[in-house]
Order: C-alpha cells, then structure tokens, then sequence
C-alpha cells in the first residue's frame, strides 16, 4: 500500500492519533494486513460458509 | 519432606497432604520464600498476594486435617496468567491501558480452580493483551526464561511459563490465541495445553479473539496437566462458544503407552514450510522414534502450510483484536507499548473480503485437519522451530516468534499440547507438539505421558541460585 493509501484507510478508521503520534506503527500494521490476507487460498466452492456459522440459540 | 518443596507437582503435593507429610500452609511458605529470593530476576509475577495465599492454604489446612479432602487440587498452588479476573485484584494485562480498579468477581476458571481447593499465588505476567513479545516499554518488566535468564520464555503466558519453570507454583493458567500457552510450555520446559475450543470457559478472561481464545492448564508434567484439565474443563452457559462434551476422565489412559496407536507425522512443517534449526529437527526426531519403539506406528502426513494456516489465524485474530481495541487505539494510542500497538492495530487495514476469505478458509482447514485425524490417532509436530533467543535481541525474537507451528490449531479448534523435547547445547528447551481430535485430550495425555516416561522430561529442571 502506499502511503497516501494507508493514511487515508488510517483516517478513515479513526486513527488521527496515531498517525500524527505513531506514523512507523501505523505504516507497519497496515503492511502486516497487506501481507497476511494475500496467503489465503479462497475456497473454490461458492457455497463455502464462513465458520464460525451462523447458529441460533447461542447468545446467551 | 526434603528441601526440593519447589519441584513438587500438584499429584505429589495432594499424596504428602493425605500422608501429614506436608501441610498446604508449609508449602505455601516454602514457595513464597522462594519467590521472594528469584523472582527479581525472573518476573514472573506481576503481583503476588501472599496474604490471599497464606490466608487460603490456612483454609485448606483445616479442611484437609478435617478430613474434608476436596480432591487433588485441594490446597495447591495455582498461578494465574493477569488477563484472567481474580476477585480483590486489579487485571491489568500487563498494560498500562487497563484501569487499576479490582475485579469484582473471579472468572469461571478461577472460581472452578477455588471451588476445588487450589491457592491462588498471584497474577502472572503476560505480552501486553496477551500480543506482541517481551516488552521493556510497559508498566512491568518482561518475564525472563528459568533455563537461563537472558532468553525470553516464551508468550504471551509468559509468567506461567517462566514460574512453573523456576519451581513457583505446580500448577499455572494460561491462555492461547495464537499459541501463548504452548510457546511458553517449549520455551520453559514444561507443558501446556491448549484445549479444544469451547471445553473451558472464557468467561472473566480479557478477549484478544473471540473465535480464537483459548485457557489452557500449565504443569511441569503431563499427569498434573491432565488433573488441573479436570478441574477447569465443563460446559458454562454464558459463555457463547462453550460446548458441553461427554464427561471424561482426562488421566484415565496416562499409563497406558502407545502400542498400535496411530502418529502422524506433519514432517513438512518444519523441514519444508519453516525450516527448523538443526537441534529442534533433531529433537523432532527423537520424538518420534522413541516413539515407535513403544510401539506406536508411524506416518507422515501433509497439512495446508504454515504460511496459509498463519495467514488464516492472524486475519481473524487482528480482525477481532481490532474491534475489541478500536476506541483506546483511536483515543490514547500512546499508553500501549510499541509491540502492542503494532499487533492491534493492523485489523484496521483488512476488509470485509479479507475477513470472510479467512474464515471460508477456515472452515476447509478445520475439515482438512478432522479428515487426517481420521487416519492417525494423534498429529506429531515441531511448536517452536528454534530455541528461544536473546531477550535483548528484540531483532531475533521478532523473527522467530512467528516462526511456529501452533496458530493452525487455534484456527481449527483441535486440543493440541506442548512439551520438553530435550535440552539444545546451549541448555535451552527444545519442544514437541502433540495433536488430537475435538474433545480427544484424553489421547493426547495418554502419548505425552508415554513420551514423557521414555525420555525423563519431567525431571528435567533448570539450575536457579
């Protein structure tokens, strides 16, 4: 991502703060998530759910 | 008794009550000296409530001189991890983000372990969250390794880790999201065990991630381990992902061996995925052909990688680390220390596409990791794939603490347990990690123990002055 890119999405995420007090934290979380989620194999079947499911009766 | 009160585990502590060998009261007194002389150079604790402790192990004494035995925990001690509620102390979870007002009530784990006569040591330090590394940037220092106190002992369980080690308490709690109870279990020596997901209560723990947290028991051996399960173990109805299995006898099968079980072994975690260093592969190894020659039969099997399964694992935990920790990381990002603010922050930066592709995927992991377990009896696997580094060498723990193989079963839920392998050349922990079915930890204690018994583990102690 580049760094207008990720000051934006930080603002946008209510991070001012840290962005104005932390910019190095801020640019360094947002290459953590850009790295993480593209190792991930989306699952080929369309009908894959998520899990945990959706179950009721569990809120309490 | 003799003067080693220390190494005693809960088992040996509850026989030596019965016997009027040893009173709650004596041991308690023995471990807080011992505290008091080496936990400066450890810290392990981020409070020790010796008045609580003396005042509970009184308590027991009269119970158990009664003969109102409560069970094998009844007046032992037990060390809690500081993001887990203890009534009357503050949980601070290492941070300086957390109000310093008591809890108001225990967590379900803590009034379990109580309800079974155990004493409460104090609360044990922790990675600021349960995330990040050792930390010299927060209102506590680091806990350091009992092996040799310029190595890290692992986290974020780091207290349980390090004062099971140094000989504070037999019995700890930790918790384990990402793999915090089983990094400090290879890195200190001990074992640890991260329970199938919904088998313990969550209720009164400060969450990293919801779908992903985890308490597990801590112990120098495996037959303690499966004792303090016992006590913690059980369905709790407000708590949204707990289930109510079959009740069962964890330590029923601890003697059995482990003839004509069957082993997988996931080789290409660390010869492939992460490559280990060369003394953990080697302790790998051992394991396994200690192994088969008690009679287990051996197979490798192949898993997603490592890469996939940490992906999987840190998408959701960020993603709901960040909702948890939005409002104070907006608000007051400068009262978290550096690693936690790097670790909590970065689920502001995932999508909604992210999150769901890592949960789809979960949901394949979890049936790809049921269907090997179909096959095998028990997964066989690295934890750490090196010895733990320098504390100071914040660098080299930086690269190898996500060097790991425990995140891919927080992400699918499977009871997974971690233990002494043997010593490196440099006298630091090498470590194991056994793998089961949901709600199978039965047969997971039945092979650690019988691993356990072949190699002498548990009478592997560091040397403290």
């Amino acid at each position: 991502m580049d760094k207008p890119f990720v000051e934006a999405l930080a603002r946008q995420a209510g991070l001012e703060r840290a962005l104005a007090e932390f910019p190095d934290c801020v640019a360094n979380a947002a290459a953590q998530a850009l790295g993480r989620s593209g190792e991930i194999h989306a699952p080929a079947n369309p009908a894959a759910e998520p899990w945990p499911p959706m179950k009721v009766g569990g809120t309490k | 008794m003799t003067d080693d009160l220390h190494w005693l585990t809960a088992a040996a502590a509850s026989r030596a009550y019965a016997a009027r060998r040893l009173s709650p009261t004596e041991l308690v007194r023995a471990l807080l000296a011992r505290i008091e002389r080496l936990d400066p150079q450890l810290n392990a604790f981020i409070r020790v409530d010796a008045e609580g402790a003396l005042a509970a192990a009184t308590a027991a004494e009269a119970e158990i001189a009664a003969g109102r035995i409560r069970g094998p925990l009844h007046g032992v001690p037990v060390g809690i991890k500081d993001i887990i509620d203890v009534a009357g102390l503050p949980t601070t979870c290492h941070s300086k983000v957390m109000p310093a007002t008591p809890a108001t009530a225990d967590a379900v784990v803590v009034a379990k372990l109580r309800q079974a006569g155990a004493i409460v040591m104090g609360k044990l330090s922790t990675h600021e969250f349960a995330i990040g590394g050792p930390s010299f940037d927060l209102p506590w220092p680091p806990a350091r390794n009992p092996w040799n106190r310029d190595h890290h002992p692992g986290g974020s369980s780091s207290g349980s880790g390090a004062g099971l080690g140094a000989g504070f308490f037999p019995l700890a709690l930790g918790t384990d999201t990402g793999g915090s109870v089983r990094n400090p279990a290879s890195a200190c020596g001990i074992v640890g065990l991260k329970p199938t997901y919904g088998l313990v209560s969550r209720r009164g723990v400060f969450p990293l991630a919801f779908s992903l947290d985890h308490v597990g028991p801590m112990t120098r051996d495996v037959a303690d381990n499966a004792l303090l399960l016992d006590a913690i173990a059980g369905h709790d109805p407000h708590d949204s992902g707990s289930v109510a299995p079959p009740r069962q006898d964890y330590a029923a099968r601890l003697e059995r061996g482990v003839r004509d079980l069957r082993i997988g072994f996931v080789r290409h975690f660390h010869e492939h995925d992460m490559p280990a260093h060369p003394e953990v592969a080697a302790g790998l190894d051992t394991v396994a052909r200690t192994l088969a020659g008690e009679g287990a039969i051996l197979r490798d099997v192949t898993l997603p990688t490592l890469g996939e399964f940490a992906a999987v694992n840190r998408v959701i935990l960020n993603a709901e680390a960040w909702s948890i920790h939005a409002p104070w990381l907006r608000e007051r990002p400068g009262d978290y220390g550096l690693l936690g603010r790097r670790r909590l922050m970065p689920g502001a930066f995932l999508s909604a596409g992210d999150l769901l592709a890592a949960q789809r995927r979960r949901a394949e992991m979890i049936a790809l990791v049921d269907a090997a377990l179909e096959e095998v009896d028990v997964l066989l696997c690295a934890s750490s794939m090196d010895p733990p580094s320098r504390i100071e060498d914040a660098e080299e723990t930086a690269r190898t603490y996500p060097r790991q193989a425990r995140a891919p079963f927080n992400t699918t839920g499977h009871p997974a347990l971690a233990m002494l392998a043997g010593l490196a050349a440099a006298g630091l922990p090498l470590s194991v990690q056994f793998v089961a079915r949901h709600f199978d930890e039965a047969t997971l204690f039945q092979v650690a123990r019988a691993w356990e018994r072949a190699a002498g583990t548990d009478r592997m102690h560091p040397q403290l002055g």
